[in-house]
């Protein structure tokens, strides 16, 4: 070790707490770097291995009903290799002491075993026994959270008739990763729909479908054919109800995981940058008022002969230190925060396997990324470092050349300052740079709180807009298939149902112009109250008579606004031909691209006078299980939901991930910010020693003295918080962009206690820093201050 | 007044017995060992010792900046010693006014602003102005510290030091940083001030030429008080053999 060195670590020690704040905002950063970052490689690899293993299909048409010899048809289309013809049926599952309604999906299984896309991975248990019919496999967290055994019996009823099935395994597929039944559900609730893998001969019997298919699933030699392969689909199997053709991008489970992991790659990206960039950038106070302080050692280390290199090195290894010994820490807490999240994620997917590793290169990048961001902290300072002449250094700096403060001219309001104040605002005047500095970092702090808060309450208030002002119903009843007004009227009439209202929800290509969307086009009744659509300010938007009501995400897809025209061709059935529809609003919505239309008119674009295939109930208190009784006699019930539970389980998820995430930003957030005010506050009182040391002399007491310091400091941090409440929101708003996808949004909304909560938290960062030096100046050695020179 | 050595004079400090020492890590060094010394109101004292010799550390006492770890230092009525640090920042306020070897001058306030900086919290000043013609630099007082020279800047810091109208200006090395000709002009200044109102004026400083100013002399060493000459004649600064 050499003598700089020594002196690197002695000046690191004595500056121990604004070392350790660079050092803290250093290890948030590099924490979050790693965290993000394995989670993201994590689960990227874990996805692209389960799919590659187990034949995720490139393409899915979901049909009415075909011959099973239609895959013949599919596979003679250029660029498609192979296809694999199934039967899908959503059905209810009986487990006997459950009253709610259960929802499986049935999906048939070629026996004996034989690889196929999408296959199913049995997890314990076994497959199907060839010449055995009333098997079947359970997904693992239906089966688990149902308390269902290997070995124990499982009814269900399709169309009316029950089976009895023998559980011989659990299992998980590629296809169901993330488990939704419809778009809708948004959050997985694994004990209410699972997935039943059948032998494809109990398939062709219970849904009288004898060497026929219902779904059809492809694998092809290029993905980006994927388009036109499925447009000489839709003309090859015309006749056969084709009403869905999913590409691998679009199914519901790879866009939720992929918007997942796509989430995580761009947040690993943001929020780790902000955090290294605010460390360089306290470096870069912490050690330019180093180089100020030590100019005269500079020169006479130069004067010795050490070179302006070395001496730009020296400094530069500040930064480097500090830098490494965050990231050191980063290390530690990223990849045990990295085995939590992954914790969060399986709960929330099914995989085989999901790995916690530990990435080599993902650490060796937080470290180089990480000293980049010191060192670039540290090179002004240095390079001033470097320029120092030694004789020139000999002599005091040239002192600042001051001005008149306009304020001043202002003769009266001038007059009528205190003492305190006038320093004050001669300090603020004279010393724009520092002051400048002192507002910045307040202003980053505030909006980095602002940010903290956002991402917490955002969430809660996507809750409360979806399940108090939208989903306002207490049950919602989707049928198999549409029916008409005589099921609506026997819906009204069961015990403790209030108040019934019919939807009808129905697949379209929606298009304008070139632009072209899938999307779910769903019926509401005239004065519909259970759900609403609403501007996010929550001003209801009306569903007319006549014309569309589109979700402001599918209006920006299609670039259309109110007033224009678009198509509609619906994707199910055998209605044929385009109809219009002029767009009559847009209505503010966080989940989907739907679009919304007056109950009627929806029905008669499909050529009926009036079709639904739900129904929402306001129910009586209390009743929830009196109605699932009810409900599970009645046929053709494809699902019976409680927005209760919904909600539950969306809280229930969301307190488990995102509730644990946002703390963990806010806890930064609040970590940086102090790291920051604490460190602007302690150069600014370090550079000001002998000022405030002359004041001293003089007589003012260290209350006085203090004063000018604190009013200085809350005068510059109110500006800053001020400055910090836009800045915040524009953080928040690059956040919102960066997380937009078509399944969900935040809200750009940020509750105004959040703006309230910023600016105290920041206003007691501010005061505990200014506590925190005020130590120093109570310590402030007067006689050795004034005696240096200066 | 001020010129024999009869006890008919007020003395304004009664310094007895006085010690300080310092905790050096393990070890304790005694900057002062026992200084007795009065000092009359309205003199012109002149405290001549090598660096080490504990002049610094007596003045700090005297001015409230530094405590004795011994001793009494009476100032009139009251022991300094006893005083607590809220008191002794009083005391600094009412009485004291300092001058260092570097002017200590807020780089971002013009000369007049600067003396301000003591009349504010002053109850009875000398209006900034009229200090700084004291020190002859009443055409200046708009001048940042950055457009005034060396001599001039510790002017500045001089009519600082007096607009409070103190009854006691310490000066640790004034002339120090100072050329010959401009250093005699900052003494001149001083003895003006002393003449003139009658402050009691205590200047330390290793330069043994600028005792020929003085109502007395008093040579320190190794932190005791080496010998006390009083002088017959008052130089003026211009006289000064440098």
């Amino acid at each position: 070790m050499t003598v700089l060195h020594k002196k690197l670590f002695r000046s690191l020690l004595r500056s121990w707490a604004e070392s350790l704040a660079v050092i803290m905002v250093v290890l948030c950063g590099t924490a979050s770097y790693i965290c993000l970052h394995s989670c993201y490689l994590n689960l990227a690899l874990t996805r692209d291995t389960y799919y590659a293993q187990n034949r995720l299909a490139d393409f899915e048409i979901m049909l009415e009903r075909a011959p099973a010899n239609a895959i013949f048809k599919v596979e003679e289309i250029p660029g498609v290799r192979k296809a694999r013809a199934r039967m899908v049926k959503d059905v209810n599952v009986d487990i006997e002491g459950v009253e709610e309604p259960r929802v499986g999906r049935i999906i048939s299984m070629p026996v004996p075993r034989r690889p196929v896309m999408n296959d199913v991975v049995v997890m314990e248990g076994r497959y199907f026994e060839p010449g055995v019919q009333d098997e079947v496999i359970v997904s693992d967290s239906f089966a688990r959270l149902n308390k269902l055994a290997i070995g124990d019996r499982l009814g269900i009823s399709v169309e009316e008739k029950k089976y009895s099935l023998r559980i011989v395994g659990y299992g998980l597929s590629p296809e169901y990763v993330y488990m939704i039944r419809t778009l809708q559900e948004m959050v997985p609730a694994p004990e209410r729909f699972g997935i039943l893998w059948v032998p494809k001969h109990f398939a062709e019997t219970a849904l009288d479908m004898k060497e026929a298919c219902n779904n059809i699933l492809g694998e092809v030699d290029d993905p980006k054919e994927l388009d036109a392969i499925l447009d000489r689909a839709d003309k090859v199997l015309d006749g056969y109800g084709v009403f869905a053709k999913v590409k691998q991008q679009d199914q519901i489970s790879v866009r939720f995981l992929g918007d997942e992991i796509q989430g995580l790659a761009v947040n690993a990206r943001i929020t780790p940058t902000l955090f290294l960039a605010i460390a360089a950038l306290i470096l870069f106070v912490l050690l330019s008022r180093m180089v100020r302080m030590e100019r005269t050692q500079i020169g006479l280390m130069k004067a010795y002969g050490y070179s302006d290199w070395s001496v730009a090195l020296h400094y530069l290894q500040y930064g480097v230190i500090l830098s490494a010994a965050g990231c050191l820490g980063g290390f530690a807490l990223g990849q045990w925060m990295a085995d939590g999240l992954i914790r969060v994620y399986v709960q929330l997917y099914q995989f085989p396997i999901l790995e916690s590793r530990i990435y080599p290169d993902v650490l060796a990048r937080s470290l180089g990324i990480a000293l980049a961001f010191g060192a670039l902290g540290a090179l002004l300072a240095s390079i001033r470092a470097a320029r120092i002449q030694p004789a020139e250094s000999m002599r005091p700096e040239a002192p600042p050349l001051g001005h008149r403060v306009w304020l001043e001219r202002v003769g009266p309001v001038w007059r009528n300052l205190g003492f305190t104040w006038k320093m004050i605002v001669r300090n603020i005047a004279r010393n724009r740079f520092r002051a400048g500095l002192n507002v910045f970092g307040v202003a980053i702090s505030t909006g980095l709180v602002i940010m903290g808060f956002f991402s917490l309450s955002g969430m809660e208030f996507w809750l409360r807009f979806q399940f108090q002002e939208v989903q306002r119903e207490d049950v919602k009843i989707s049928f198999q298939g549409e029916r008409g007004k005589k099921t609506y009227y026997e819906m009204a009439r069961f015990d403790h149902v209030r108040r019934v209202e019919p939807l009808l929800e129905y697949p379209f290509t929606i298009t304008s112009d070139w632009r072209k969307k899938d999307t779910v086009v769903v019926g509401l009744p005239r004065g519909a109250e259970m759900q609403k659509l609403m501007t996010f300010k929550g001003k209801v938007v009306p569903v007319g008579e006549s014309g569309i009501v589109l979700s402001d995400r599918l209006a920006r897809i299609l670039g259309v606004g109110v007033g224009d025209t678009i198509r509609l061709k619906p994707l199910m059935g055998r209605v044929e031909g385009e109809k219009r529809a002029v767009v009559r609003a847009v209505a503010q919505q966080f989940m989907g691209t739907n679009a919304y239309m007056d109950i009627n008119a929806l029905s008669r674009l499909l050529n009926q006078s009036f079709a639904m295939n739900a129904v929402l109930l306001r129910i009586d208190e209390d009743a929830k299980e009196s109605v699932n009784r009810e409900m599970k006699d009645v046929a053709g019930v494809a699902s019976v939901v409680f927005n209760s539970d919904a909600y539950d389980s969306l809280v229930k998820t969301l307190a488990g991930s995102s509730r644990i995430m946002n703390l963990v930003v806010l806890l930064f957030a609040g970590v940086i910010s102090f790291s920051i005010i604490y460190n602007v506050t302690s150069v600014a009182l370090a550079e000001r020693q002998r000022e405030l040391a002359s004041l001293r002399v003089l007589g003012l007491t260290t209350a006085e003295v203090g004063r000018v310091l604190y009013h200085e400091n809350i005068l510059l941090g109110l500006i800053g918080a001020a400055i910090g409440l836009p800045l915040g929101a524009g953080i928040c708003w690059l956040l919102v962009k960066a997380y937009d996808t078509d399944l969900y949004r935040m809200p750009f909304y940020i509750e105004s206690s959040a703006y309230v909560k910023a600016v105290l938290l920041t206003l007691v960062f501010v005061l505990m820093a200014n506590l925190a030096v005020r130590r120093k100046i109570l310590r402030l050695d007067l006689v050795e201050v004034l005696k240096e020179r200066e | 007044m001020n010129t024999g050595n009869d006890t008919n004079h007020t003395d304004i400090f009664q310094i007895r017995g006085l010690a300080k020492d310092y905790q050096m890590g393990e070890v304790i060094v005694s900057a002062l060992r026992g200084v007795s010394l009065s000092i009359r109101a309205g003199e012109f004292l002149v405290i001549l010792g090598p660096s080490g010799s504990g002049k610094s550390t007596l003045l700090n006492i005297i001015g409230g900046l530094d405590s004795p770890t011994r001793g009494e230092v009476f100032f009139r009525d009251s022991d300094l010693a006893g005083y607590s640090e809220a008191r002794r920042t009083r005391y600094r306020r009412q009485h004291i006014g300092f001058v260092f070897q570097f002017y200590n001058l807020m780089p971002n306030l013009t000369a007049e602003e600067n003396v301000e900086l003591a009349t504010e919290i002053s109850p009875d000043p000398l209006p900034p102005a009229k200090a700084l013609e004291m020190v002859r630099l009443g055409e200046r007082r708009a001048h940042f510290p950055s457009q005034l020279s060396g001599g001039e800047q510790q002017r500045v810091a001089i009519a600082r030091a007096v607009a409070k109208r103190p009854e006691i200006l310490l000066c640790d090395e004034p002339t120090g940083a100072l050329d010959i000709s401009t250093g005699k002009v900052v003494l001149d200044v001083l003895d003006n001030i002393n003449r003139r109102f009658g402050t009691t004026l205590i200047v330390i400083t290793h330069n043994a030429s600028i005792g020929a100013m003085a109502d007395r002399v008093v040579r320190m060493m190794d932190g005791q008080v080496r010998n006390i000459v009083e002088n017959e004649r008052r130089q003026s600064a211009e006289e000064l053999d440098w």
